[in-house]
């Protein structure tokens, strides 16, 4: 190409600029690294939200999930209701050593108990030590960031869309209620109202 | 009395610089190959920077297992890394640093000879490592180290011999002493010539092939641990030290600059710091050059260049004088 | 070479030697057992080290007697280059680390009478051509570039272009040898790998 040399030319000059600009070296004990908030470092679990359904641990691909449950009654809520039944987690624990973060349980936790933690630093010098207990789990759920905020102009996630719809069906509600009522008043006076609102509001949130 | 304590001084100042030089352009290496690769390098020893890296290596060196092989020739294997070694010692002495009387170890008649014969010496510790290890690698390694010392010795003496030519004598500080800028573009191919032909005698890259990790692992010096190996390393950077030094003195007019009288031996350093970010700055740029490439780059492209030297400095010399 | 001086020395004081007399008879010493060494030697690498401190010594004489240049070039040239191609051609064999059996062709005694004879025929034509010159070692350097230049392009410039006529046919010789071969195996082979 052109003048003979100017490759090798081309080739110092490369080097050259690359000096003056700055590294890229990640000091990492110096400095923690900045990760992306999807980052899968390890799965922290959100224990109070566990059902003990066990969809995690038959879902994984490696068996990596231990746990242990017992069955609790529960008194009746009501006087001279019937006695519920309901699981306790007794062990959850994941065997890193097996683990290959493929998320699967994360994704098929159907309570949300698990999660994704971009904490990395829990190497072992055993490999037994590896399996980590609930308490270790718990802990790395405040290692969890804050979902990340919508892109700008994103559509709105389907939660929040049926919980708005149940709002407006509710808040339409209430409106047509307070019209009546208002009606009612102008006939005769209410009562009473304020009971049936709140128990609707309760139903609204639950669905 | 007074002659023997001002000998003591020189030989201690001389290795003073001989162990501290190399270990200077050792550190430099690391940082600038680590910046132009866009890396930091060594940046915990000592705590500014790294600098103590290469101390701190000395120091793994030290403590490592000295191993020599079952089947090797005992006596030339322990042998090879001093004769590798010593000669970069003894170059030091002949160069010169500044303009004044005493800044040179000793003023020799015959500077450049001993220079280049004394250097030509050093690869011999090559060849007996390649040989007495008694590995097949080893022995491939010496001969490349073998084949590329007769290729490239030629093309240096005769650019060296054209730098004589022109100062009209062989001692280096003569060579000096006549020195005129215009020295510089008269010789620039001269002076290109010895310093590439040096780098392939020193085995850097991009004429490291009788080392080539990759190919042979570590060429003649496969086989080697521990201190004895540390000291081929450092005969790697002695060797670019005086080869910079020497280059800074034949053709860039060593001591010669502004304030020269005062500041001589400051030009003299900056010089040969310069070159050796160059020897640095080629090793990260260049990829290594084939066997066969380096043998055609030397004969067929070095030689005759070095010859047109040889002759255009006798034609200059003839015209002016 | 060692006679020479013997002989050289009577003139000027054979039993007080001075300190570079010394230091030349001690180095002849080690160059010599050096040279024997290195043909009575099995181990054919180490014959070619044992070489090179026989060629070394050589350079240390050259400059005992001052003449710098001669001594510089001496180690350039032999052990810079020859010694570095002899080993050179011994990686290329099957040289192996230990003794050699076969490093002795049974024409032992011949060897030694053609060495004899080899240096009985220098020494003489040495003691012969100087008898007893005497070099002053101490008036200034009588072996310098400037001293050694002059004398070789004045008075022995005619043996010197001779010289490099001969190399130049050796040159050429092993030029026209290479290719040959080249040109019966294929045209590329020869090419371009001019020995030195």
């Amino acid at each position: 190409m052109g003048i003979p040399g100017s490759g090798l030319a081309k080739g110092l000059a490369v080097t050259l600029r690359t000096m003056t600009r700055k590294s890229h070296t990640a000091q990492y004990p110096d400095a923690q690294p900045e990760l992306p908030p999807r980052t899968r470092g390890v799965i922290g679990l959100f224990e109070e939200n566990c059902t003990v359904c066990m969809l995690c641990a038959r879902e994984c691909p490696d068996w990596c999930i231990y746990i242990d449950s017992h069955k609790e009654t529960v008194p009746p809520a009501a006087p001279g209701g019937r006695e519920r039944s309901r699981n306790v987690l007794d062990r959850f624990a994941i065997d890193f050593a097996l683990c290959m973060y493929c998320g699967i349980c994360i994704e098929v936790c159907p309570f949300d108990a698990l999660f994704w933690s971009p904490e990395f630093e829990y190497a072992e010098e055993d490999i037994r030590d590896l399996t980590h207990e609930r308490d270790k789990l718990r802990e790395w759920m405040w290692t969890v960031p804050a979902p990340p905020a919508l892109d700008p102009r994103a559509e709105e996630p389907k939660e929040l869309a049926a919980a708005r719809k149940a709002a407006d069906k509710l808040a339409a509600a209430e409106a047509a209620q307070a019209a009546e009522a208002a009606q009612a008043q102008n006939g005769r006076g209410s009562e009473g109202d304020e009971d049936g609102n709140g128990n609707r509001t309760g139903n609204g949130a639950a669905s | 009395m007074n002659d023997v304590l001002d000998v003591a001084l020189r030989l201690l100042a001389l290795l003073l610089a001989f162990l501290v030089l190399p270990l200077v352009v050792g550190q430099t290496e690391h940082k600038v190959m680590a910046h132009m690769q866009g890396r930091l390098g060594p940046m915990y020893a000592g705590g500014f920077h790294g600098w103590a890296q290469l101390v701190a290596d000395g120091v793994k060196f030290a403590q490592k297992e000295d191993v020599v092989p079952a089947g090797a020739d005992r006596r030339i294997f322990q042998l090879a890394p001093a004769v590798a070694l010593l000669p970069y010692l003894l170059v030091l002495v002949a160069i010169p640093i500044g303009p004044a009387e005493g800044a040179v170890g000793q003023v020799l008649d015959a500077g450049i000879f001993f220079v280049l014969a004394v250097m030509g010496v050093g690869v011999l510790g090559s060849l007996m490592a390649g040989w007495a290890s008694a590995n097949k690698f080893s022995l491939l390694g010496g001969l490349r180290t073998a084949a590329q010392l007769m290729a490239y010795e030629l093309p240096m003496l005769l650019t060296a011999a054209s730098v004589a030519m022109a100062a009209g004598t062989v001692s280096l500080p003569g060579i000096l002493d006549a020195f005129e800028w215009w020295w510089v573009p008269w010789q620039i191919v001269g002076g290109v010539v010895f310093f590439t032909a040096g780098l392939a005698e020193l085995q850097r890259p991009p004429f490291d092939a009788p080392i080539a990790d990759s190919e042979i692992i570590f060429g003649a010096y496969t086989e080697y641990t521990g201190l004895r190996f540390a000291l081929f390393l450092l005969a790697e950077y002695a060797g670019i030290v005086v080869l910079c030094g020497l280059t800074t003195v034949l053709f860039l007019g060593g001591w010669h600059g502004p304030f020269a009288d005062g500041l001589g031996w400051l030009w003299t350093l900056l010089k040969t710091a310069v070159l050796a970010f160059v020897v640095i700055w080629l090793r990260v740029s260049y990829p290594r050059l084939r066997e066969d490439q380096l043998q055609r780059f030397a004969w067929t492209c070095l030689i005759p260049l070095s010859l047109a030297q040889i002759a255009l400095t006798g034609v200059v010399k003839v015209v002016i004088s | 070479m060692s006679p020479a001086v013997h002989l050289a020395a009577t003139g000027h004081g054979f039993l007080s030697p001075t300190g570079v007399e010394i230091a030349f008879l001690l180095v002849g010493i080690a160059t010599f057992g050096a040279a024997v060494v290195t043909v009575t030697t099995r181990q054919l690498v180490h014959a070619a080290l044992w070489l090179v401190v026989a060629l070394g010594g050589l350079a240390v004489e050259y400059l005992l007697l001052t003449a710098e240049f001669i001594a510089w070039v001496q180690v350039l040239i032999y052990v810079g280059s020859v010694v570095v191609l002899l080993l050179f051609g011994l990686m290329l064999t099957r040289a192996p680390i230990g003794r050699s059996p076969d490093a002795d062709s049974g024409n032992r005694p011949a060897a030694l009478a053609v060495a004899v004879a080899a240096a009985g025929v220098l020494v003489w034509v040495v003691v012969d051509a100087f008898r007893t010159t005497w070099i002053e070692l101490d008036k200034g350097v009588q072996g310098s570039t400037a001293v050694s230049g002059e004398s070789l392009f004045r008075h022995w410039v005619l043996p010197f272009e001779a010289l490099s006529v001969l190399l130049l046919a050796a040159l050429v010789g092993a030029i026209v040898l290479s290719r040959r071969h080249g040109h019966d195996s294929g045209r590329g082979a020869g090419h371009g790998k001019e020995k030195r």
